[in-house]
């Protein structure tokens, strides 16, 4: 087999590019071809800091870092230099990412096309785009619920299977921050979400009798008011949770004089979950006293039923010596509660992820807990009262889960000295409750027809739809979201949301920009076509290429470097950051992209000789493309089509160029 | 060999017998003559050397750099909106160590369109590490020009030569050439240490972190610090060769003046007739022309003002809010060292002209005063 691409290695490993970039791996093969008698010359993009900081480099050849809009005057420098000097066997090649090329480089980059420059430009070319959350967004995960902050990447987030409508489990193959936003308020009857303008919700559309309703992606900023959008009815069912084990103290440790023998359970159960319901709502904690306390006056049915429950779990004896107060000394008791995640002081208490994983029962158990201490009935459903916003927030959703429905989240402001439940209040406070009943399951096979009117997934399990009763304008705020593997949804705050990638984007897939300083901006409009720039300035070589082909690459530099005058190659080199594609499809994109003829691979000679290098013989739609790009994953199906339409307007146009 | 040149012509002169390799340049008035000469003798094959025609001043400079960086000797010549555009690329320059030598006329900055002698355009340039010499003469440029690739070579930091729009760059004067044997022996070949070179691989300029930046602007410094005595024995070799002998300061019958007038450029020329005039009217007047201002002679300015008793200082040019920049920097001088008052004088901006009698009047209202201004306006017609 004869081998086309040199064996040689000029490029060194200990470079900082991402894993699976493209960039790299252009470099790694121009290298191969120019040799050791190359001189380099960079300007801001990536490869600035690719090639290692002072005083290190990876290159293997001299490389003389520029300013951004000069890659290709300072190649026209150095080649001056060198040729004055009688060495002129020398390539000289100008290496820029498309922003130091396209845009602020333009104008050096014409002057050497112009004056025919002796030198090779090779503009590697990524692209990139995002959208988003608000960073308090609540998470769906295997592991419960969670911030969208505290997701990890690979962990299992539940999402909405698009197919057959179930709850899945899938995993979160990134977390993007997308910097301070413009957030917007979703509403609907039980549920809240923040969210960007051009985050997609799944949204019902409802077709007429004979015809079939299904769901599309809508945006944030295209829905409306009665909008049905689906949201998460109920999880699948738990099991029992495993508490990681705390180191205990024993006596004789530092400070430990005498020990509370204390037998401290190592999975949940009923009647922990009630204890601790009970102490979210009354209880408090204080590590360095061992000190573990619940505001329950002497006697009350609080008092009482914490006193029975804590002799089952633990299996001592309560006594409460105050009036209004019980307390508990044990500095391993302590411990524990604490590490539970239940945070601390009447503000910040939340329930944490891994109640949201347990069975029914004990979700259940712990529900009658928090009602005892802060809840109340009220006409035929319960309240409940905190001056934690956030556990209000994830108790609804974790009563939702264990099907009640929930009402919103009501605020108000008691004064100093008001009757709040048992006490007084010291100041003025403000909190909110919430209002909930266990839903009444609905005779789905007698009325299914009329409960779909209200409920189009009223015989779904899992998922139902809700209208959106108001969508408004908070603020500016920081945002973050995840990229989620297979149906690339996720459930947010209760409601189905897409992950993200892009927002509008062009008409082609071609749109804009990073750099080394991520300056990220997007365009409506198509990218300039740069290889039909150069064809115009009638340059001796110009080309496109891609990672995706290498010996097509490396004909093409072969090509340049016996050529004289001012050659330019325009080479695909994925981005699996900006793209938001896992860095082992690189090189898969970057042939999907030519395959496509999203990216045809051709040749230039003398700005007017075009000669098609790649003839792809199984052409295959856009779509496929776009299938291993995040970035892409919000477009409409219209636009989708848009951008077909335009790659095989374009591509016929090429194609006729063709000699 | 004398010949009457324009000064724009002495300026490609000093390129040629500097024998040049690399000339990257853009046209700009009142310039162009130096490029479209320099451009000739590259066409002509009188002068060995690659012309890059680029296609903005930002890539001048661009041009330039990356030639050096080879090791090469380069060239480029600009004026006011040219070197304000290039104003990214000098810092560059500078930083990357290279001798680059190049020629600003000194004209205006705009708006309104102003092709006349102004210095705004090469002042605001002062902290960009080029040093910065101020010609007054077209014998000045020639000479300026080689002993600057001399200087630069050695210290490893770019120079520009500067002279006033149209009085000096299109005014004919008598200019001695040396010939280029001469220069030759005075001048040899660049070759710097460290260049592009594929037998030595390396990178240049990359990513710094703080463990590192601070420490080459220190270098930077100290070769600027180490430029005043490597000038001054440049100025003496050459001295030997020609008869003329260039220094920071050019001072003028200030060992005995009670008023030293500190003067750049062609004021400063004007100024030497003045200073006659007034000493035959028995003022006892001296002129100080500061040719070099980056680095600053500091010790020699206090040398030579050390038994004066007032100071004025002429600025053909103005930092907006505060005052001159010749006088403020004089000002900084003498601080902590000697207590003389300073007059400034601003004057001639735009191409306004000055005459020997306004150089006069300056020192004759400096002398008549007691206290001492920051900002005195010449002839403002409001």
């Amino acid at each position: 087999m004869k081998l086309t691409i040199p064996e040689r290695e000029i490029m060194q490993p200990g470079h900082l590019a991402c894993q699976g970039c493209g960039g790299s791996l252009a470099m790694r093969y121009a290298l191969k071809v120019f040799g050791k008698d190359t001189i380099l010359t960079i300007p801001a993009c990536c490869w600035s800091v690719i090639d290692g900081p002072f005083p290190y480099t990876a290159v293997g050849v001299p490389l003389f870092h520029t300013a951004f809009e000069t890659a290709a005057i300072m190649a026209s420098g150095i080649k001056a230099g060198l040729d004055i000097q009688g060495k002129t066997s020398t390539n000289v090649i100008a290496w820029a990412g498309d922003g130091g090329t396209f845009d602020i480089g333009i104008a050096s980059l014409s002057g050497a096309a112009e004056r025919n420059d002796d030198i090779t430009y090779i503009c590697y070319d990524n692209e990139a785009y995002m959208n988003c959350l608000s960073l308090d967004s609540l998470i769906m995960t295997k592991n419960g619920l969670k911030k969208i902050t505290e997701v990890k990447l690979g962990e299992e987030v539940y999402a909405y299977n698009q197919k057959t409508g179930e709850l899945t489990l899938k995993k979160c193959i990134g977390i993007f921050d997308n910097g301070v936003k413009k957030v917007f308020e979703v509403n609907t009857l039980h549920h809240t979400i923040k969210a960007t303008s051009n985050h997609p919700f799944l949204v019902l559309k409802r077709n007429g009798r004979g015809k079939k309703s299904y769901f599309v992606w809508k945006e944030l900023k295209d829905l409306m008011e009665d909008n049905e959008i689906v949201v998460l009815k109920k999880l699948m069912p738990g099991k029992g949770f495993k508490f990681n084990p705390i180191k205990l103290s024993k006596k004789g440790d530092y400070k430990v004089n005498k020990i509370n023998e204390i037998e401290i359970p190592e999975a949940s159960s009923e009647n922990l979950m009630e204890l601790l319901g009970l102490y979210v709502g009354d209880g408090w904690v204080r590590p360095q006293k061992a000190e573990v306390g619940f505001a329950l006056p002497k006697n009350s049915k609080g008092s009482e039923k914490l006193i029975s429950l804590y002799k089952e779990v633990f299996n001592q004896n309560l006594v409460q010596k105050d009036e209004s107060y019980i307390y508990v000394y044990s500095v391993n008791l302590a411990k524990f509660i604490d590490s539970l995640g239940f945070e601390k002081g009447a503000k910040n208490k939340i329930i944490p992820a891994w109640v949201f994983t347990l069975p029914e029962h004990e979700k259940e158990a712990f529900v009658r807990g928090l009602m005892l201490s802060d809840g109340y009935k009220f006409k035929n459903s319960n309240r409940y009262v905190s001056a934690s916003y956030d556990l209000l927030r994830t108790l609804r959703l974790l009563l939702q889960t264990i099907g009640y429905q929930v009402g919103k989240i009501h605020q108000q402001t008691k004064k100093k000295g008001t009757l709040c439940v048992y006490r007084q209040l010291l100041e003025d406070s403000t909190y909110g409750y919430i209002s909930f009943s266990k839903k009444k399951k609905p005779n789905i096979s007698k009325y299914l027809s009329q409960l779909k009117q209200r409920d189009f997934l009223a015989d779904n399990e899992y998922f139902s739809t809700e209208k959106v009763t108001s969508i408004k304008f908070i603020k500016e705020e920081p945002t973050l979201d995840l990229r989620v593997e297979g149906e690339h949804n996720f459930i947010a705050d209760g409601i189905v949301v897409h992950n993200t990638g892009i927002q509008r984007s062009s008409a082609t897939p071609h749109g804009a920009w990073t750099t080394t300083t991520p300056v990220k901006h997007y365009k409506k409009g198509r990218k300039k076509n740069i290889v039909e720039i150069m064809a115009a300035h009638r340059v001796p070589y110009t080309a496109t290429a891609s990672v995706g082909y290498p010996e097509d690459f490396i004909k093409k530099l072969k090509k340049a470097k016996e050529t004289r005058g001012f050659k330019f190659l325009h080479v695909l080199a994925p981005c699996p950051t900006g793209w938001k594609s896992d860095p082992k499809y690189t090189v898969k994109l970057a042939k999907l992209a030519v395959q496509t003829d999203v990216f045809p691979l051709y040749e230039v000679e003398d700005g007017i000789h075009y000669r098609q290098t790649i003839k792809v013989k199984e052409r295959k739609l856009v779509t496929e493309y776009f299938k291993y790009q995040g970035r892409f994953k919000h477009l409409k199906e219209e636009e989708v089509e848009f951008i077909q339409k335009k790659i095989d307007e374009d591509y016929k146009i090429l194609l006729k160029k063709f000699q | 060999m004398k010949k009457t040149l324009l000064g724009n012509y002495a300026a490609s002169w000093g390129a040629q017998l500097s024998r040049a390799q690399v000339i990257s340049a853009y046209p700009i008035t009142p310039q162009t003559l130096i490029v479209e000469k320099l451009s000739e003798i590259v066409a002509d094959g009188k002068l060995d050397a690659k012309f890059i025609k680029v296609e903005s001043e930002h890539s001048a400079m661009s041009g330039c750099i990356g030639a050096s960086a080879t090791g090469a000797r380069a060239y480029t010549a600009t004026s006011s909106q040219g070197l304000a555009l290039m104003h990214e690329m000098l810092h560059w320059a500078a930083l990357a160590r290279l001798p680059i030598v190049m020629t600003n006329v000194n004209r205006a900055m705009a708006p309104g369109w102003s092709i006349w002698a102004d210095q705004n355009d090469s002042l605001s340039q002062r902290d960009t590490g080029w040093m910065q010499i101020y010609a007054s003469s077209s014998q000045d440029i020639l000479d300026s020009t080689i002993l600057a690739y001399k200087v630069s070579e050695k210290l490893l930091l770019p120079t520009f030569i500067t002279f006033d729009a149209f009085f000096l760059s299109h005014t004919l004067e008598v200019v001695d050439m040396p010939p280029i044997e001469d220069v030759d022996k005075f001048l040899p070949p660049y070759n710097p240490e460290y260049k592009l070179d594929v037998n030595d691989p390396r990178s240049f300029g990359a990513l710094t972190s703080e463990e590192h930046y601070y420490e080459f602007r220190y270098k930077m410094q100290k070769a600027m610090e180490d430029a005043i005595p490597v000038i001054k024995e440049a100025g003496r070799e050459y001295e030997k060769l020609t008869g003329r002998y260039y220094d920071l300061i050019h001072p003028y019958r200030c060992e005995d003046a009670d008023l030293v007038l500190v003067t750049s450029g062609t004021i400063a020329e004007t100024t030497n007739v003045a200073v006659d005039e007034l000493r035959k009217e028995g003022k006892k007047v001296g002129n100080l022309k500061i040719r070099i201002i980056r680095p600053y002679p500091k010790e020699d300015i206090l040398r030579v003002i050390q038994k004066c008793k007032k100071i004025a200082v002429i600025d053909r040019n103005i930092s907006c809010g505060y005052h001159g920049i010749f006088a403020q920097e004089l000002k900084s001088a003498l601080y902590n060292e000697k207590e003389i008052p300073v007059w400034g004088y601003i004057i001639g901006l735009g191409g306004r002209d000055v005459k020997i009698e306004d150089i006069k009047n300056i020192a004759d209202e400096t002398l008549k005063n007691d206290t001492p201004r920051d900002l005195i306006w010449k002839g403002v017609k409001l």
